[in-house]
């Protein structure tokens, strides 16, 4: 389901007037500078009726100049981060070079680093648009589909384990989303409906399901995940810091969610769907204040006005009366009012928010961080731009393909994560170089396999069948080992980079590692040892495992050691490849 | 617990099947013991106190012995003499004269390191025995408690003990259902009997569970039954199957497990032998308590009757008719097991024990 | 509000030459950094035994009975078979299941106003170690992970919170929460050492050498313009986990002595309160040592003799130790349950979940030695004197190490308090 543009319009403009926000909060208001409102007005105008520009021009008596909307997005991006950059006088990292692009953009889109083939063939293309065909070949793999898919379930599920909807179709329904490039607030909207009885939609009633129904961690994760704010701190009380964390806003959202339970019929215990009651109501009460009053909550948005609802006599609540054993139905149901006010193009928090996380996933960090603490006290480092992401991507029917090409495409993303001679350290919320990030437990797997060619002994297995779905089934079976131990917690956010005691001792002596690093036909070492000049021994070893050649002091060095070593070559070599797989050039995407 | 068995002749034609509650006596805390005197008279009852009672069955008059410092489940009565032995938690032995009212021990001692679990006094009335957690079998003088003999060689807590009806010889068994046949002339282990059907080690929780609640031999020598539980699957929620392991004291084989066919969860606390032939236990659980009528013959009673709570030991009246059934709900009730009417032909078959 | 953009954690504003200065001033080889640790410098071993403060938890899981332990009603309605025995503390009796652990008394501090209201295994845990109530929205770290982050050094090459148990290993997530895997625990099951810690056979010290040596130069080279707290973190974890593996006996609880472990018994859990010696020993911060179990619904006497007389002897034989080393003095240790159990005895000889009112036993680290805080009433049902829940034990514990539970944690992206602001320290148990 879409919206209708031109209604969609309609509603953007009425929410921009202050006297229908009605209770106003700074956060919105502070959120929309004039000249924003303008260029988002133009931008959605230009793409909705192109011949309108014009009139917002004339509409705007003020001298401006030409519509910004004339700019791909990417343009733009690079215009704001520059002006801020040159603002404050800071000269950005250079342009990365081929090799690093390479890296990067693969493990973004698709999870994995290129294989031999495929960085030889992008290094040699001599193509001076061949960075925009990589991204856009990439954007449209099914790997890309499947990354997306991995991305997101640690976003929406943050590594639970599944309970009531199985890891497998879960992950296939998100594949599929991602794949057909289903806009996200279609997406949102679908997981947010979800109650999980149909059974082509029950995979999306997992985001409910497996949180257990659990009405108040629902609307923290809600709160979280699609506005980006954590409202934790409000169950108790107002935020004493945050003038826009209110006691009232946690639980409007927690009476969304406060009649639902999970209904296990007794036929069919497996069937567990997200059910609702006609009666319930929410009211909290300050722990600050002494002897405060009980005051009642219907369900809002943050920021927004509770919805009247219908009421109805005693005794007619129910479609479908409560009783043993049977589903009740409520004839208004507070849950399905979420999906129908919360993933719209003119909720700022939402689309706000969903921009930022995008713009993450591509920049290391975001333009609010952290990704969920978005409010008065935290503000973004580039608020006009986040601004604009927002109304762009909400313009753009929030497709997330486009959406990251256009962020894959700026120069703030392309830039090399090496700073300038002669700078000592850059802020990383100025996004002057690129930053160093982490892989993620799958990524770190998936580019080991690659790198030690043992995806690449699947390849050769596979012959003709050969394809991204029978490859990712071989590959995948490697990857609870890696994952388990470099995953965080379930439950609990993607946190900071840490380097656990386990994880080193994992890399360092751990069996799963080791075993790839051993000779087996077709693998790394395997090929390796079987070529003789050390100089295009070298050469293949940094293409596997850095996606790169080796610098001529490398390739030197590499070549010196294995002529010392002409006794045991098979083992420096081994040596070697454990060493850079163990490197900080392989642990984070740089 | 041993069960002194009764002298009282000629045999009496009990109808099990027509068993039925004549009488009871309250107590305030929760019973762990019972032993009816040879005459009938007194039921003398041990409880989640530190108490003693005697009550006199028909005229409800209930005498309370101090003396001992922890709950009270060893009980013994010389067979044809004064004297009561028992035995606390805290591993003290009192002698009582059961018949003259005495509210003070004639003897206390210090009889074991930790729990005094079980009494059993010699045929001949001159010695008790008593077994603890200290993993010994102890002889004691019944006349004034002096340590006769020490008999060491368990390896886990002595549950049971009990007197052979030959005089010479005695058995215990302790927490891992080892049944230790000692011979007493010489203070060594005869044999080992594998009584492990009633432990488990439960790795769950880490802890032993098991040893025999109750132990009685037959009049005539030939059995040795062994009460408790078996295949624990929650040690610690009690969950186990109450059963009776019955043992041909000639060969040493166990010849039967007797155990309800609806496997009574919970614990077999005490077991008797019938002079009829019969074998009757009790126990108690999670969904309160039963008696239970075997044959030796028979894996499965022959006639089962509900308690209204957990049983935790059981005495039979000289009578050779009642039997004292001592409850966790703090009730010591009386069954009487006279036919009603008429007797029935052959309520229970008496070929065994002959 | 401060923005928080910069992460505070300390292994990340500990700097590469920092590290470079202590493995040469410990005149080690090149990729030793050998002077990061003082757990194989023994001449600091003392001082810093001195100053750093460190945790032993004892967990009782199922929870221990409290009528069993700490605060006996003998010869009462609830009281059951075992008697109160005096202890090194005059007037101060404990059951007599713990007659070692009484004459350790002198030592120790007895809190007998528990009263956590929780009487579910789960949630009780949760209460207990993190000293928050289990909330399904957010969970808070374990006493452990928080000693980890906040009392660990932050430069030693030991883990900061090791749980020893029977059973298997691993590493437990949870206990860290939002301070991330690194505070996590170790879980050292049945003495196994920690996973991969060994080298395996077919790698040699030399080869070993000689990849790492590779590994350092290539990060040489990609961090010379690209050096971030990352890269810092995940080096340091190099060098840490290479100076463990040379230390893998560290949890090898046989290197103690015969007389040692005569002492501490032959049992599963007497060699865990002898390792648990050992790393403390070591400089390691918090050590959880579970004693398994307690959640004795059915003949709870039976299991508490066995269950006790497994843990008396030992228990006070690390005290005894901990004292006669001169560690009790920066040690603090907690003896704690999910629960305790209901002073009525089921018909099943059982005792149940009781949160109402129960103890948990504290010592070391300048709490009151002897102390006896809180008071139940005759027959244990009901707290009558100064009663504490988990959330005053937790601040309690906290101020012990030296540290404030009433302030933010450091270096999060957002504040959250360290002990749960509705909780306060127990000020007269506090030296």
């Amino acid at each position: 389901m879409r919206h209708n543009g031109g209604s969609a319009y309609l509603t953007l403009v009425r929410l921009r007037d202050p006297t229908v926000l009605g209770r106003g909060r700074t956060a919105m208001k502070s959120s929309l500078p004039a000249q924003n409102r303008v260029r988002w007005l133009a931008a959605m105008l230009a793409r909705l009726l192109p011949f309108v520009p014009a009139l917002v021009c004339s509409a705007d008596e003020a001298p401006r100049p030409a519509p910004p909307a004339a700019a791909p997005l990417h343009e733009l991006v690079d215009q704001q981060i520059g002006a801020a950059l040159a603002s404050k006088g800071i000269a950005p990292a250079a342009r990365a070079g081929d090799a690093e692009f390479l890296r990067r953009v693969y493990l973004d889109l698709t999870g994995s680093i290129p294989t031999l083939g495929e960085a030889k063939a992008f290094l040699d293309d001599k193509s001076p648009i061949k960075r925009q065909q990589l991204v856009d070949r990439l954007l449209n793999s099914p790997e890309y589909a499947r990354q997306m898919q991995r991305v997101f379930d640690v976003v929406l599920m943050e590594r639970r384990p599944a309970q009531h909807v199985g890891q497998a179709p879960w992950e296939e329904y998100l594949r599929n989303a991602f794949a057909a490039n289903k806009p996200w607030d279609a997406l949102v909207r679908e997981i947010l409906a979800a109650d999980g009885a149909d059974p082509n939609l029950r995979p999306a009633a997992r985001f409910y399901l497996d949180r257990g129904g659990e009405p108040n961690l629902l609307a923290r994760d809600v709160g979280r995940l699609f506005l980006g704010r954590d409202m934790q701190c409000a169950q108790c009380h107002d935020h004493p810091l945050v003038a826009t964390y209110l006691q009232t806003d946690y639980y409007g959202l927690l009476a969304f969610f406060n009649r639902s339970f999970l209904f296990t019929p007794k036929t069919e215990p497996k069937a567990v769907v997200f059910a609702e009651k006609a009666e319930g109501d929410v009211a909290f009460k300050s722990v600050f204040v002494a002897n405060a009053t009980d005051q009642p909550a219907r369900p809002h948005l943050p920021g927004e006005k509770e919805a009247d609802e219908p009421q109805f006599e005693k005794g007619q609540e129910y479609a479908v009366a409560p009783a043993d054993d049977v589903r009740p139905i409520p004839k208004y149901s507070r849950r399905s009012q979420l999906p129908v006010v919360l993933p719209r193009g003119e909720n700022v928090a939402f689309r706000r928010n969903i921009a930022n996380r995008l713009w993450a996933l591509m920049m290391g960090r975001g333009l609010v961080h952290p990704l969920d603490m978005q409010h008065d006290a935290n503000p973004p480092s580039h608020p006009a731009l986040l601004d604009l992401l927002g109304e762009r991507f909400a313009v753009m029917g929030f497709d997330i393909k486009a959406f990251l090409r256009e962020l894959a495409l700026s120069e703030t993303y392309q830039r090399s994560s090496e700073l300038p001679p002669g700078v000592e350290a850059l802020a990383a919320e100025a996004f002057a170089v690129a930053p160093l990030k982490p892989l993620s437990a799958e990524q770190l797997g998936l580019a080991a396999l690659q790198a030690t060619g043992i995806t690449d002994v699947y390849r050769a297995s596979l012959g003709p069948t050969l394809n991204e779905a029978t490859l990712h089934e071989k590959v995948a079976a490697n990857l609870p080992g890696f994952v388990g131990v470099f995953a965080g917690q379930a439950g609990q956010p993607e946190q900071d980079f840490q380097s656990t005691l386990e994880q080193t001792l994992f890399m360092a002596n751990g069996g799963v590692l080791r075993s790839w690093i051993a000779p087996q036909a077709g693998n790394l070492v395997d090929r390796l040892n079987r070529v003789t000049e050390p100089a295009a021994v070298a050469e293949q070893l940094y293409l596997c495992v850095l996606s790169r050649l080796p610098t001529a002091e490398e390739a030197a060095e590499f070549t010196a050691c294995l002529q010392a070593r002409a006794q045991d070559r098979p083992a420096a070599i081994q040596e070697w490849i454990w060493a850079l797989l163990a490197s900080d050039e392989f642990r984070f995407n740089h | 617990m041993s069960e002194e068995q009764p002298t009282a002749s000629p045999p009496p034609v009990p109808d099990p099947t027509q068993v039925r509650q004549v009488k009871e006596f309250k107590h305030d805390r929760p019973l762990f013991a019972c032993r009816i005197d040879r005459t009938g008279r007194y039921i003398f009852t041990g409880a989640e106190d530190n108490l003693v009672v005697r009550w006199e069955i028909d005229s409800d008059n209930k005498v309370a012995l101090a003396g001992h410092e922890s709950w009270v489940r060893a009980m013994a009565f010389q067979p044809a003499g004064e004297l009561l032995a028992t035995g606390d938690y805290a591993g003290k032995l009192c002698a009582w004269r059961w018949a003259d009212g005495a509210t003070t021990p004639i003897y206390q001692i210090p009889a074991h390191q930790g729990w005094l679990r079980a009494a059993s006094a010699s045929p001949d009335g001159a010695t008790f025995a008593t077994c603890g957690n200290d993993r010994f079998v102890r002889l004691h003088s019944a006349a004034d408690g002096k340590l006769l003999r020490e008999l060491p060689g368990h390896e886990s807590h002595v549950y049971n003990v009990a007197f052979h009806p030959s005089g010479g010889q005695l058995a215990s068994c302790d927490l891992k259902g080892v049944v230790k046949h000692w011979d007493l002339s010489s203070g060594t282990v005869v044999r080992q009997l594998d009584g492990s059907l009633l432990w488990k080690y439960d790795s769950g929780f880490h802890a032993d569970i098991g040893g025999a609640r109750g132990m009685a031999f037959s009049p005539d020598g030939t059995w040795l039954a062994c009460a408790g539980v078996t295949e624990v699957s929650n040690a610690f929620a009690g969950i186990g199957n109450a059963v009776v392991a019955l043992f041909d004291w000639a060969t040493g084989e166990r010849k039967q497990v007797l155990r309800p066919k609806d496997n009574f969860q919970g614990v077999a606390w005490s077991v008797a032998f019938h002079p009829a032939g019969f074998i009757i236990a009790v126990a108690g659980g999670q969904h309160g308590g039963a008696l239970w009528f075997f044959t030796p013959a028979e894996p499965n009673p022959f006639f089962t009757f509900k308690l209204p709570a957990g049983a935790r030991d059981l005495a039979l009246h000289p009578d050779g008719f009642r039997l004292a059934i001592a409850h966790a709900d703090g009730v010591l009730r009386l069954y009487d097991m006279s036919p009603k009417v008429t007797p029935p032909p052959a309520a229970a078959p008496a070929t065994t024990a002959s | 509000m401060e923005r928080y953009l910069t992460c505070g954690a300390p292994e990340h504003c500990l700097s590469r030459r920092s590290l470079l200065a202590g493995m040469l001033g410990a005149g080690a080889g090149l990729t030793h950094v050998a002077g990061l640790s003082h757990f194989i410098q023994p001449a600091l071993a003392a001082d810093l035994a001195a100053q750093q403060k460190r945790v032993l938890i004892f967990f009782m899981a199922g929870g221990l009975s409290q009528l069993e332990s700490w605060d006996p009603k003998p010869n009462t309605d609830t009281g059951g078979p075992f008697r109160a025995i005096p202890t090194s503390v005059p007037g101060t009796h404990i059951c007599e299941l713990l007659p070692f652990t009484a004459q350790q008394m002198h030592r120790l501090c007895l809190v007998r106003g528990v009263n956590t209201a929780e009487d579910d295994h789960g949630k009780g845990a949760v209460f207990m170690e993190t000293g928050r109530r289990d909330s399904p929205a957010q969970r808070y770290p374990a006493l452990g992970s928080v000693v980890s982050r906040l009392v660990a050094p932050p430069t030693s090459a030991l883990p900061g919170y090791v749980h020893i148990q029977p059973g298997g290993g691993g590493v437990n997530k949870a206990d860290a929460a939002f301070l991330g895997p690194k505070f996590a625990s170790i879980t050292i099951g049945n003495g196994q050492p920690p996973a991969n810690l060994l080298r395996p056979g077919d790698l040699t010290p030399a080869a070993d050498q000689q990849r790492n040596d590779v590994r350092l130069k290539a990060n040489q080279r990609f961090t010379a313009r690209r050096r971030t707290a990352e890269t810092e973190a995940y080096g340091a974890s190099y060098d840490q986990a290479r100076q463990l593996v040379e230390r893998a006996d560290v949890f090898d609880v046989t290197k103690e002595s015969a007389q040692d472990q005569e002492r501490y018994g032959s049992h599963d859990f007497g060699r865990h309160c002898l390792l648990a010696r050992r790393l403390l020993e070591q400089g390691l911060t918090c050590v959880k040592v579970t004693h398994t179990n307690y959640d004795s619904h059915s003949e709870n006497f039976d299991f508490h003799i066995e269950q006790l007389g497994e843990f008396d002897r030992p228990f006070a034989t690390l005290i005894d130790d901990l004292a006669q080393r001169g560690m009790l003095d920066s040690t603090l240790v907690i003896v704690m349950s999910e629960f305790g159990r209901t002073p009525k005895i089921n018909h099943l000889f059982g005792r149940d979940h009781w949160s109402k009112a129960w103890s948990v036993m504290l010592a070391g680290c300048g709490l009151q030695k002897g102390a006896v805080i809180g008071k139940t009433n005759e027959n244990g049902t009901a707290v009558v004197d100064r009663e504490v829940d988990a959330r005053h034990l937790f601040h309690t514990y906290l101020r012990a190490v030296g540290t404030d539970g009433t302030a933010n944690y450091p270096g999060l992206n957002r504040p959250i308090p360290i002990g749960d602001p509705a909780g306060e320290a127990i000020e007269e148990l506090l030296a």
